[in-house]
């Protein structure tokens, strides 16, 4: 799964929903198992868009969990009145899409903050199930 | 017309696509311009609840719904493992065909599988457009979720059975959408009759959701049954 998509899965339980401590996940560095996927077109105006949404402080945790500590502490800024993006901004873009985008967990295992549930990335795909007495 | 995807899937693991998936596909097309306007140029989370074989979520991707230049991000939600692998598999078949035929346009879009239940691991209020072929066939009970991956027939069970009126699963999301879309979202469900969704939806009218836009975009007789597709959005 992408970078991305960490900026989005909280914990399944519902009691959970509670708590500040659901979102995002924690990763697990050392299982966690990464991949570059090159195969997607950097598309800097998809990049500013989604930019928008993220939540940035979880970006900064999920980063962090992964060994990954030079993000701004901000989430930066882009001047978008102007129609053309500044080299300077296209370079920023362009190295949240390798983050963001070509960032694949392939292995690995996360667990929510609050309640200690683990939940696995088995081939790309995380599985947010929860066992019957849970669910 | 849009062309339908190439779909090829072993049916003993997930629902073959059927009139109730081609509904859903006739909607979406004579709503493209509806969605183009409403999303413009923006960013769009694209989730389909268990997309199967993937006909539909493929069918997003290749013609650009809901935006049109590759600005969606298309999210693929089912406890069937088995139709996570379908949805990889027939949305690559059509990026392969699509690339002979030297239409490039699908062949960037962002893909991605979750094994989870409905929308209940997704952080609130972060889909943009929804899309959803429940399990609505009126039933005793749900069948209980396998434990195995081998257990087949009890996946595909799934995705047909829907409890009491066929609605136990529908209602479940029905109940979140105000939590699962964005302020701008859209869902397209779909309903069989005996699901009775004009109850439904004046329910809801009358139970919180009365400032939303509930509007049967296409309905449809099919063998002995008529399947309908609503819209759902904010006012």
């Amino acid at each position: 799964m992408k970078f991305l998509t960490t900026n989005f899965l909280k914990c399944s339980v519902k009691a959970c929903d509670t708590s500040n401590d659901n979102f995002p996940l924690q990763y697990d560095g050392s299982t966690c198992q990464l991949v570059q996927d090159e195969s997607i077109e950097f598309n800097p105006e998809f990049l500013l868009n989604l930019m928008d949404r993220l939540d940035w402080s979880a970006i900064l945790m999920v980063a962090s969990d992964l060994g990954n500590t030079s993000l701004p502490q901000q989430k930066p800024v882009f001047n978008k009145d102007n129609d053309e993006l500044s080299e300077e901004d296209m370079i920023i873009l362009k190295d949240f899409h390798t983050l963001l985008i070509q960032t694949n967990i392939v292995e690995g295992q996360m667990k929510c903050r609050n309640c200690g549930h683990v939940y696995y990335i088995k081939n790309s795909i995380p599985n947010l199930l929860l066992p019957p007495h849970l669910a | 017309m849009l062309p339908t995807p190439y779909i090829k899937c072993d049916y003993d693991k997930v629902y073959e696509p059927s009139e109730d998936s081609f509904l859903l596909l006739d909607s979406l097309e004579k709503d493209l311009e509806y969605l183009a306007q409403k999303f413009k140029n923006k960013l769009a989370l694209v989730c389909e609840i268990g997309p199967g074989s993937g006909i539909i979520t493929t069918f997003m991707i290749q013609n650009h719904i809901p935006t049109t230049n590759n600005n969606s991000v298309y999210y693929a939600f089912d406890i069937n493992p088995w139709a996570l692998e379908a949805t990889l598999d027939t949305v690559k078949l059509n990026r392969a065909k699509d690339n002979d035929n030297n239409n490039a346009g699908s062949k960037s879009s962002l893909l991605e599988p979750v094994q989870v239940d409905l929308t209940s691991s997704w952080r609130s209020n972060q889909i943009d457009l929804l899309v959803f072929n429940p399990p609505y066939v009126p039933s005793e009970t749900i069948p209980t979720r396998p434990e195995r991956k081998e257990e087949l027939d009890t996946w595909v069970d799934l995705a047909l059975e829907g409890g009491k009126d066929g609605m136990e699963i529908t209602n479940r999301v029905l109940a979140q959408l105000d939590t699962i879309l964005t302020p701008n979202g859209i869902a397209y469900i779909l309903f069989c009759a005996r699901n009775k969704p004009e109850e439904i939806i004046k329910s809801m009218k009358e139970n919180g959701y009365s400032n939303w836009n509930i509007e049967l975009v296409k309905n449809r007789k099919a063998g002995w049954e008529v399947l309908s597709v609503y819209r759902f959005s904010r006012c």
